[in-house]
């Protein structure tokens, strides 16, 4: 079934870069959003929920961490896997965002085989 | 007590892993120790607290700025940018390579908490940390064809403790 995927990051760059590795690993979405910062996030997840979100931590007003909180308060998006994408490694800090309810880490930089290998089990 | 060769290494490290994966160029440290910034530069910076509290810079002219853009949004050397996307370009790299070196220096300094990086056009940009801070500067070649500055400016902070 197509899938579809919306990208969150403050940096335009980054979100091409993610949207151009998404492309390179071979996995397809029927239709792919950007926002540039968690209440950009909100409001269109609120109107098209999407089935796969790449979500940045590190991001001015409202964080990765905050975002993940409140898109779990919303019923429309139960159903959305997030990812999150971001320059922070600690085991510490990736154990919390998945106790709020992320479900999976990538760690910049990135290749396209990671964005495969994270993102397949939720394409089915 | 974190010692100088120890943050010069995870910045140059650091650096060289993020050119490498996320930019496609190749970076060197510089063989020339004279090696001057032209006029026209870039600086991103990021701040951090912590054990250690204060900035990172990545310090580079205006064309190396925007083949380093190009290279990242996989455009062509021919095609136009504008200055806000190279803005943008350079404050990602400088994020990037925080994160980088503060993987590196996690099991040395614990975890360090960084702010959101900025980007000023100018010359000679230096935030300043007061008495007690130390700056660790490596000059680098971007691509053997760009010079380029590093910088980690910094104090030890003795409210914090490394967890
Ligand atoms: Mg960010």
């Amino acid at each position: 079934m197509a899938k579809t995927l919306m990208i969150v990051d403050d940096s335009a760059t980054m979100r091409k870069i993610i949207m151009r590795t998404v492309r390179m690993s071979g996995l397809q979405f029927d239709r792919t959003e950007e926002a540039g910062n968690g209440n950009e996030a909100l409001e269109k997840l609120g109107a098209n929920p999407v089935d796969i979100m790449l979500c940045d931590i590190n991001m001015p007003e409202m964080n990765g961490t905050e975002l993940v909180k409140k898109i779990r308060e919303m019923d429309s998006c139960k159903n959305t896997k997030i990812v999150m994408v971001s320059t922070e490694s600690s085991q510490e800090l990736i154990n919390g965002v998945i106790a709020d309810g992320a479900n999976g880490f990538i760690t910049k930089p990135f290749t396209p085989e990671k964005f495969q290998e994270k993102l397949s089990p939720f394409m089915n | 007590m974190i010692d100088e060769l120890c943050l010069n290494d995870a910045l140059l490290a650091g650096a060289k892993e993020i050119f490498e994966t996320m930019i496609f160029m190749d970076l060197e440290e510089s063989t020339d120790p004279e090696q001057k910034m032209e006029e026209d530069t870039l600086l991103g910076s990021i701040t951090f607290t912590g054990t250690l509290e204060g900035c990172l810079t990545i310090c580079c002219s205006s064309s190396c700025a925007k083949t380093i853009a190009l290279n990242m949004l996989g455009m062509d050397s021919t095609e136009e940018i504008n200055g806000e996307d190279i803005n943008d370009a350079i404050g990602e790299v400088t994020n990037l390579v925080m994160g980088s070196v503060k993987s590196r220096l996690a099991d040395s300094v614990g975890n360090l908490e960084v702010s959101i990086p900025t980007v000023v056009r100018g010359r000679k940009l230096e935030n300043s940390l007061g008495d007690g801070a130390n700056k660790v500067l490596v000059k680098v070649n971007i691509e053997d064809e760009f010079a380029a500055e590093l910088s980690l400016l910094y104090r030890e902070n003795p409210e914090q403790h490394s967890n």
